[in-house]
């Protein structure tokens, strides 16, 4: 049984890693529908708290979709209509900045923190024998006990 | 009278706790115990104050006493008795006297229930706690104080906050959530103490775990139960916003997550004291940075408080805590260096340590985004935003990564292990996992991030069952027990590690979910007359009438409602409609939400038309919103699990070696005989 | 390596920048946005007044005006500061022109508003659709914006004005004759 599932296990994965490259790559274009909702998402809605033009109620936000139809449908591109409302509300009106930085940051924090966590635990491994010192296998022994009663 | 009374009241838990912080600090350097036992006393002094100033804040909202600043702004004589009583936390000054009856609570639970151990410690936990409460009693007194009066006194008040009566669980976030956060100062507590005392050892680990893990359940629940609330009144159909208040109850959540993780392998192998210390501290800091942002008015946000004294107040007690805390931490580095073994890479205590990295990760995504509007503000002047694109584009791989995370700790042993160990523990889950995700991609769903959820939860839902099915068959097999009976037993006997399984188990289903409702939900907006009909998933939805009415509950609320009939898998009458309270500008939705296992229809009303009778709806299928909050529910269940105490004989000294080894008393008594 | 005393430093590092951060805040109306317009010329438009008339921003050329966006539910910012646009009118009417613009308002609320808190006689247009407030960027009333004659936007107020928040932005599009 187990030395068919590794193969097996490889096979599916990269089966399912494949197919979705494919259909990745052969997406279809968006819609004009979709272009709009997807430009709506990332303006913010002058009169809410934090929600986008696409998910809020008020009116403002009703306007805001409509003038975004209109645009596309005039032929201006994402970017354009984008900067038609950072025009008038600066760059408040993005619900996300603009400025690369922003979105690279923690992201590298993360990367750098997690590198820094391998190289510290592989060079503080020391040359330790490959089986547990006998007192350390009691101790383990011991706390899984403990553990046990410990709940 | 009353809120005189309740003012008294205030007065009282100021002086008491003020006595407590003073007399533990005196017990804790002379080891004096009565003294120490008097503290203990003042601080459930404070409590039954605390507990007399709520009481007569409820009474003064429910007899509509307007003479009260509070009341009349959050009351009216219309308010029905239930939301008068839970408008005991609705605004500011209200919310601050509830969080102070449950930080008083903790504080004497705990001093009370550990009063006869960790001698060394108690009184430095005490003074701390006192300290915490102290802070409070303070506010109250100076800049937020509940009980202010107004003269002349109103004939009617200005009613509660339109949203926060449209729901129920209006008296259940708020709740869960500060019992939660009140909760966090306890480890915190402990923390000081150790750091002080210099015995940051595997008592003081375990101590500060329980402590954690309790307040932790309840802050889970209670950001859960946020959400689910925000999903059924707010009207957009979805349930988290990165809102900064939202965020402010997040960000000690993952502190205290990341703490409990750590605490595992510092009770392992030993060691990370300075780190477990500074989640600690960090955790509690953060509920009070959390608190800040919601009641300074420093940022907007959906339910920010408006901007008031009491800011300041809590911006010095961030940082004196923080300054406080830190400076002791960093005092005692040279005690708390070094110790415990080195982890190898491939283990579970690395998996934990990774874990660690991801959690500070999310902390820092979710601070910095908060925080980066004021820091562009205060240096350039710009105003910009950072909302839920930013949030989620950037805590997605974190979170998925987690999940990954999830799975690789239970199968890994604790100790090193070996890549072929690896290799054979995942084989059978990656297997699944890529079927799962190709079944999924198969059925529609297109989203890379919902698709690698749903594999990840199928890799860790597989690595979890085969660790309980293997441990239970092991039992069973040696101990000679039926299935079922050995599957309990093992999980009885090992509540840490079982319910731990639950909680992450839990976290499968809530990640599932919510991959699942994003990625595959759909709408329609439309605009219909009565009569019409509109179409959404596999429902049908006709508008039967549009009605305007004054409230029966509460007739100076109007409501403008559409009836509608609905033909699908769940046939029936609904009614979504738009509240107009007099206090507020715009119109409140009441989406109707109707809940399946499978999905949920939500209908919100965005305009009307009365004399046409025509409405503008914005229709939802939302699948498998439910398990959201069943998964919430799972997380609870899986934790209170994991700390309940489990049954066991206890050794009992024998009366005489108890007398023996007691230190003898202080004062003469008599003895018993 | 490093001086023991080093790792002090850590305790400041952290508060003082924090401390300061969360500071910054106080004061501040934290909804409030920067407006992109000034310096830049301000929108065209063509709207029809509460008694029915068209007015355009074309028959404001070559006057300061003042455009305050307002409604009769927004209470009590735009109840505050009614007065304090009022008594502007009256002092510097033949200076420059007072313009209201109804905010997601219907006009018989407005009319109503004005009717008990007094008409100051300036016209008032229907922003119909809010396609105005969008162009002005307008998040909620009231905000209050300041033209100059040569049809630049020099200042905007966001929340209620005062008599000295009044006279401070006037001086902005009247120049030194603004007491």
């Amino acid at each position: 049984m187990s030395r068919w599932i590794a193969p097996a296990a490889a096979v599916a994965l990269l089966a399912a890693v494949s197919v979705g490259v494919i259909v990745a790559a052969q997406a279809p274009e968006p819609t004009s529908a979709e272009r709009a909702d997807a430009i709506a998402r990332e303006l913010r809605c002058p009169d809410c708290q934090g929600l986008s033009v696409a998910d809020s109620p008020t009116l403002p936000a009703a306007e805001i979709r409509r003038q975004i139809d209109e645009q596309l449908a005039a032929g201006a591109s994402p970017d354009e209509v984008r900067a038609h409302f950072v025009a008038r509300y600066g760059e408040w009106i993005l619900l996300a900045p603009s400025s690369p930085v922003v979105w690279v940051v923690p992201l590298a924090v993360v990367v750098v923190a997690g590198a820094g966590m391998i190289v510290w635990l592989a060079r503080r491994r020391p040359p330790a024998p490959p089986a547990a010192r006998p007192d350390e296998v009691l101790r383990h022994r011991l706390h899984d006990e403990a553990e046990a009663l410990d709940a | 009278m009353i809120p005189t009374l309740g003012h008294v009241a205030v007065l009282i838990g100021l002086g008491l706790s003020l006595y407590a912080v003073v007399a533990y600090v005196l017990a804790a350097r002379g080891a004096d115990r009565r003294l120490a036992e008097s503290a203990r006393q003042a601080v459930i002094g404070s409590f039954l104050a605390a507990f007399a100033g709520c009481v007569a804040m409820v009474i003064s909202l429910l007899s509509h006493d307007f003479s009260v600043l509070y009341v009349a702004e959050n009351n009216a004589t219309t308010t029905p008795p239930f939301i008068s009583a839970i408008s005991l936390w609705a605004a500011l000054e209200g919310s601050i006297l509830f969080w102070t009856l449950l930080a008083t609570g903790w504080a004497a639970l705990v001093l009370h229930r550990l009063r006869d151990r960790h001698r060394a410690l108690m009184p430095w936990a005490g003074a701390t706690l006192a300290t915490v409460n102290l802070f409070f009693f303070a506010v109250m007194t100076w800049p937020g104080n509940p009980f202010t009066l107004t003269s002349p006194v109103a004939a009617e008040g200005l009613g509660p906050n339109a949203l926060l009566q449209n729901h129920p669980f209006m008296a259940l976030h708020p709740p869960l959530l500060y019992l939660g956060y009140t909760g966090l100062a306890v480890p915190f507590a402990f923390g000081v103490a150790a750091l002080v005392t210099r015995r940051l050892d595997d008592e003081w680990l375990r101590i500060v775990r329980r402590w954690t893990l309790i307040p932790w359940i309840f802050l889970t629940l209670g950001i859960v139960a946020g959400a689910w609330w925000s999903y059924e009144v707010l009207g957009w159909g979805g349930y988290w916003a990165w809102d900064p208040v939202e965020n402010a109850a997040l960000l000690p959540w993952l502190t205290a997550t990341a703490f409990v993780h750590s605490s595992m392998v510092a009770e392992r192998r030993g060691g990370l004291r300075i780190w477990t210390s500074a989640l600690v501290i960090a955790t509690f800091v953060l509920t009070l940075v959390g608190t800040f942002l919601t009641r300074s008015g420093v940022v907007a946000s959906v339910h920010s408080f408006t901007q008031s004294a009491i800011g300041p107040w809590f911006l010095a007690a961030i940082l004196v805590a923080l300054g406080g805390a830190l400076t002791l931490l960093v005092w005692r580095i040279p005690d708390l260096v070094g110790g415990g073994r080195p982890s190898a890479l491939l283990s579970r205590e690395s998996a934990f340590l990774f874990n660690n990295v991801l959690f500070l990760g999310l902390t820092f995504a979710v601070l910095f985004g908060t925080l980066l509007p004021l820091l562009v503000q205060a240096t350039s002047g710009d105003t910009i935003s950072v909302g839920a694109p930013w949030f989620n584009a950037v805590n997605a791989p974190i979170f998925l990564a987690l999940l990954f995370l999830m799975g690789v700790g239970p199968a890994l042993p604790w100790g090193a292990a070996s890549w072929t160990t690896l290799r054979e523990r995942f084989a059978a889950p990656v297997l699944v996992a890529g079927v799962v995700a190709v079944l999924a991609f198969a059925l529609g769903l297109r989203d890379v991030a919902s698709l690698l959820t749903l594999a990840l939860a199928a890799l860790v839902a597989t690595i979890l069952g085969d660790e309980f099915l293997r441990g239970a068959r092991a039992r069973s097999r040696r101990r000679g027990e039926a299935a079922p009976t050995a599957a309990w037993r093992l999980a009885t006997r090992n509540r840490r590690r079982y319910g731990g399984y639950t909680v992450h188990f839990g976290v499968l289903v809530m990640a599932v979910a919510v991959a699942i409702s994003s990625g595959l939900s759909s709408d329609v907006t439309a605009t219909v007359v009565p009569g019409e009909v509109v179409r959404i998933g596999a429902y049908e939805l006709r508008l039967e009438r549009l009605v305007v009415e004054p409230l029966r509950d509460d007739p100076r609320v109007i409501e403008t409602r559409a009836e509608l009939s609905v033909s699908g898998p769940q046939g029936g009458e609904l009614a979504t409609a738009l509240r107009d309270y007099p206090n507020s500008a715009a119109a409140i939705a009441t989406p109707a939400v109707r809940t399946t296992l499978g999905e949920d229809l939500y209908v919100t009303l965005l305009a009307s038309d009365a004399a046409t009778g025509a409405v503008t709806l914005h229709l939802f299928v939302n699948p498998l919103v439910v398990w959201i909050w069943i998964g919430g529910a799972i997380i609870g269940i899986g934790s209170t699990f994991a700390i309940w105490p489990a049954r066991r004989a206890v050794p009992v000294l024998a009366p005489q070696v108890r007398r023996a080894v007691e230190p003898k008393p202080t004062t003469p008594s008599v003895e018993r005989a | 390596m490093t001086p023991k005393g080093l790792r002090w430093l850590l305790v400041p590092l952290l508060v003082v920048p924090l401390g300061w951060l969360l500071f910054t805040g106080f004061g501040r109306d934290p909804r409030e946005v920067a407006s992109p317009l000034i310096g830049k010329p301000a929108p065209d438009w063509t709207l029809t007044t509460l008694d029915g008339e068209a007015l355009s921003s074309a028959d404001l050329a070559g006057r300061p005006y003042v455009l305050n966006f307002w409604a009769s539910w927004c209470i009590p910012a735009c109840v505050d500061e009614h007065p304090v646009l009022a008594s502007a009118h009256d002092r510097h009417g033949d200076d420059l022109l007072m313009i209201g613009v109804l905010y997601q308002d219907a006009p018989a609320d407005a009319e109503g508003f004005l009717a008990h808190y007094g008409d100051a006689g300036y016209p008032h247009v229907i922003d119909d659709g809010g396609r105005l407030a969008i162009e002005y960027g307008v998040t909620g009333p009231p905000e209050t914006f300041f033209v100059d004659a040569d049809g630049i936007v020099r200042d905007k107020q966001f929340g209620p004005l005062t008599d000295e928040l009044m006279a401070d932005r006037l001086g902005a599009i009247l120049g030194a004759a603004s007491r």
